[in-house]
């Protein structure tokens, strides 16, 4: 079982913030992951769960015992690392059976709980090698093995895929989502790629510059997004931002016009709309512009459009081509237009 | 690397005259003093210098058997074996201590440990002389041991000091989180990966130990306590004065194993010497 | 990814009570960690620098030590051949230390985008790797005793007659810098190399192609870069020289009149072949003011600025 709290969490170094008023509850089994740019706070406040760093105020418990005064050495977490952090000079088999000896399993499991975190990454022929023998997906998977091996309470990871080519990622992908689907074991993920946080996750906790943006469901985040920060930062392309007004249930901005929203604040509003969400239409359009850029990928084709002074992106179908500089009339799904306060950036219901 | 000899083929002929010259220069004195040790005494002062003299193995022999070359060897060694182990069961804690943990004071320490390094031992030594002859030592291996020891001290700390910094500090944390203590770590997992840096910071603090001739001279005046430096002002005969032969010879001796070491460790003698400051 | 055996959280996993180790323990530790280390230096350091003081107050004859105040500095400060060897050092190992500097560094400049740089290195360390004695011995007899230097400047035509060596002021500090330059010119040489290598052979590349050519360059681009190296060197070196005893012991035995005594050997005269303690402890606690005035300005900046 493990249920872990995070309850008004800061994290300062003298005068800089860390992290500020990080309030979560973690699920037993949950995936959650922390999602945001460098510098957002997200492994920091990992590693407070961890127990390497200290949180400057707040409380960690975990299945309701409180953890800030245990020593890391002592939580019953294991830790992913991003350069993968094995023991260059022990062999694998050694480096994953690391953990068992610290924490005094006995002896006559050793081998049999190696050997199955081994299989369980399919490493087992390398048992023998060093890390600096393994490529870049082995040493991961024996950072991974080395986590499982004594079944934590909680995984830890920070990033462990970024050092990976993309190919590779996508792969480990999978299998670190059905791992931890078979081990049932809380998860913890940090990372700044998108596309791993709504793969992966139960759970998405967005952060920037310390504070939580929004938590929630994949689909939660990005069909309802709480604020400009996490519109524009889930979705590749990114979802379109247009400031303009908002008068009278009209919204007006170079270019676009959109009739019956049903908003009751009136003044200056930031439109969020997807690319997915545009099509192009020469009948009832909400936006007009001319084409600064096509660019077909195979399955559909990315069209740039300039209107008034933004560029806006919209996916249009695959057969698609139009020459630059040319006009162009672009309809929104209605049902999947999004309102926020041009000032605050605060999503508008 | 031809594109680098095509770069640099303007200046050849004055670069390998100036590097010739200096090899010349260096090697020189070496091979004549060469031949100093294997001829015989009386081919050394002539009132005109003999350039091609007859082979002898006589300061081979006479080292031997008319002086305790044994003994001077065997306390060369003790010696220096001693004082390394006590310097590295010393260094490698508090080496452990200033790179990896941040703590107040940390600086003032580890200024002061390199400060000993300058120290001259012509401050300490009539303190030091008369510390052992208080606590009976003078004349022993130990005391030799004991003074090596804390003049080269401050070198080893801070050359481990220097190679543990490269450890990327990810690597203790997931110790930490396996559930490793401190010393454990220290044990299993900083010291393999700074093997290198121990050794070169043993290497240098027996070639110091070697050439250390001061309190050598100070605290030895028999063969229980002679090393190979010192003794080499044994070497006098009679009338005649220094036999200058067995010194050439003794001085052989002390630096093929020291130039075998040094040329296995070269790649980091330039940190090791600079104790950290600049690495090769 | 094979299925989960049953049994891999067959491992008892009995819910151990959850250990609080104490965290002032932790921050204690490396104060713990250092304190061998540095009780030993404070033995060989402050214990004699102690002594030595206290000893300076005293006129010690064999074992009787009779109180004389600050009798044994205002001595120190009339005594001519006190400021001799401090006079000495300073011009001996200034000369040895420029020379060996420049030398190094033309050296270094020349050999270390050679591509036999490896050989070059080798048999350049070669003279570093002799013991200090064993060198002073191979000089003193090359240029003393067997006159072998004399005898090979005669044939070459520089000069007519013998020289006499020991007699002359001049050439018996010469030798003994000729004795320290050749062994650790080396030593310089090493460090320069290795600072030169590690810099970016990209700029020189660029000012080449800038129509530099490799003197300029190196004047104005890798020189520069060095400061901090050159800078911790030359302290290294500079705090070793300052030191010089055994070449002094061995070579000139303080030279004619006094004219090759460096501090150390006067420390060491003054206590060991006159026996004069309390005096020669008055010129350590002198030497080691010195030293520590020197510390706290050159090296640290040095060191601060080597360590990047």
């Amino acid at each position: 079982m493990a249920r872990i709290e995070l309850s008004g969490i800061q994290k300062k170094w003298g005068a800089v913030w860390g992290v500020r008023d990080v309030n979560i509850d973690i699920a037993d089994k949950e995936f959650i992951v922390f999602l945001g740019p460098s510098g957002c706070g997200k492994t920091t406040t990992m590693r407070m769960i961890a127990g390497l760093e200290d949180p400057s105020e707040g409380q960690i418990t975990v299945d309701g015992e409180l953890m800030n005064e245990v020593d890391a050495r002592d939580r019953d977490v294991a830790m992913v690392f991003q350069g993968y952090a094995l023991y260059p000079n022990m062999t694998i088999y050694e480096n994953i059976r690391f953990p068992l000896r610290m924490r005094e399993v006995p002896k006559a499991d050793h081998d049999r709980l190696v050997r199955e975190a081994a299989r369980m990454v399919e490493l087992e022929e390398y048992l023998d090698r060093k890390p600096a023998a393994l490529s870049g997906g082995q040493r991961q998977r024996a950072a991974l093995a080395r986590a499982i091996v004594r079944k934590p309470q909680c995984f830890l990871m920070d990033e462990p895929l970024s050092n990976l080519d993309a190919k590779l990622r996508q792969a480990m992908r999978v299998q670190i989502k059905h791992l931890q689907r078979q081990l049932k074991i809380t998860t913890v993920y940090v990372t700044h790629d998108q596309i791993e946080a709504m793969t992966l996750a139960d759970r998405i906790v967005i952060m920037e510059k310390g504070m939580i943006q929004q938590t929630g469901t994949p689909d939660e985040i990005y069909s309802d997004p709480a604020n400009t920060f996490v519109a524009g930062f889930i979705g590749a392309p990114p979802m379109n931002l247009i400031p303009g007004e908002l008068l009278g249930g009209t919204f007006r901005a170079p270019g676009i016009e959109i009739h019956d929203v049903k908003l009751t604040v009136d003044g200056k509003v930031t439109l969020g709309v997807r690319p997915e969400d545009c099509h192009v239409t020469p009948e009832a359009p909400n936006m007009t512009g001319t084409v600064y850029g096509v660019e077909p990928t195979g399955d559909m084709t990315f069209l740039t459009m300039r209107v008034g002074e933004h560029l806006i992106e919209v996916k249009a179908d695959r057969e698609y081509r139009r020459a630059l500089d040319l006009p162009e009339t672009v309809a929104f799904d209605r049902k999947r237009l999004y309102f926020f306060d041009t000032k605050g950036g605060q999503r508008l219901r | 690397m031809a594109s680098q000899r095509r770069k640099r083929g303007e200046s050849r002929v004055i670069r390998y005259i100036i590097l010739g010259s200096w090899a010349v220069f260096c090697i020189a004195p070496v091979l004549w003093f060469l031949s100093i040790g294997f001829r015989p005494r009386t081919e050394i002062i002539t009132p005109q210098p003999i350039y091609w003299p007859t082979f002898s193995l006589d300061a081979w022999h006479m080292i031997w058997s008319d002086w305790p070359m044994a003994s001077y060897l065997r306390n060369s060694v003790l010696a220096i074996i001693g004082s390394v182990i006590i310097d590295l069961v010393l260094a490698i804690p508090a080496a452990y201590a200033l790179s990896r943990y941040r703590f107040r004071g940390r600086e003032d320490i580890g200024f002061y440990i390199l400060s000993t390094r300058m120290m001259a031992p012509a401050i300490v030594a009539i303190p030091i002389f008369f510390l052992f002859r208080n606590m009976g030592l003078l004349d022993t291996i130990w005391a030799l041991m004991l003074i090596y020891a804390a003049v080269n001290l401050s070198i080893v700390t801070w050359i481990i000091r220097s190679y543990m910094m490269d450890i990327p500090k990810e690597l203790e944390d997931a110790a930490r989180t396996d559930g490793a203590s401190d010393l454990r770590i220290l044990w299993e997992i900083i010291i393999p990966a700074v093997l290198p840096g121990i050794i070169t910071a043993a290497v240098i603090a027996a070639i110091f130990a070697i050439n250390e001739f001061l309190f050598t001279l100070l605290i030895a005046s028999t063969k229980n306590a002679y090393t190979m430096s010192v003794a080499l002002a044994n070497f006098t005969g009679g009338s005649d004065g220094l036999i200058y032969n067995a010194i050439a010879l003794v001085a052989f001796l002390a630096f093929v194993p020291v130039f075998i070491v040094v040329v296995a460790i070269q790649k980091h003698l330039s940190r090791g010497l600079t104790m950290g400051a600049v690495k090769g | 990814m094979t299925e989960l055996s049953p049994n891999l959280s067959g491992a008892a996993k009995a819910a151990p009570a959850i250990r609080r180790r104490s965290k002032r323990m932790r921050a204690a530790f490396p104060y713990l960690l250092l304190t061998p280390a540095v009780l030993y230096l404070l033995m060989i350091t402050l214990y004699p620098g102690v002594y030595a003081i206290y000893q300076s107050f005293f006129l010690v004859r064999f074992n009787s030590w009779t109180y004389i105040g600050f009798q044994n500095y205002i001595d120190l400060w009339n005594d001519r051949e006190f400021w001799a060897a401090l006079w000495n050092t300073l011009v001996i190992g200034s000369v040895a230390l420029t020379l060996q500097c420049l030398l190094a560094l033309t050296l270094a400049y020349h050999a270390y985008r050679d591509p036999w740089i490896k050989g070059w290195r080798i048999i350049f360390l070669v003279p570093m790797l002799f013991m200090p004695s064993a060198v002073a011995f191979m000089f003193k007899l090359a240029f003393m005793d067997a006159r072998v230097v004399a005898d090979l400047l005669m044939r070459v035509g520089v000069i007519e007659n013998n020289i006499g060596w020991a007699s002359s002021t001049f050439l018996s500090r010469m030798i003994l810098i000729v004795a320290d330059v050749w062994q650790w010119t080396p030593f310089l040489f090493i460090i320069f190399v290795a600072a030169l290598q590690s810099q970016d052979e990209e700029v020189e590349e660029a000012a080449r192609l800038d129509g530099a050519s490799w003197f300029k360059i190196f004047w104005n681009i890798s020189l520069p870069l060095m400061r901090p190296v050159i800078a911790v060197a030359l302290v290294l070196r500079g705090i070793d020289i300052t030191t010089m005893f055994a070449n002094v012991f061995i070579i000139t035995k303080g030279g004619p009149g006094g004219a090759t005594e460096t501090i150390s050997y006067f420390i060491y005269r003054t206590g060991f072949k006159t026996f004069n303690f309390g005096y020669a402890s008055a010129a350590s606690v002198v030497m080691l003011i010195l030293t520590v005035i020197i510390a706290q300005l050159v090296v640290k900046r040095a060191f601060h600025s080597g360590r990047e």
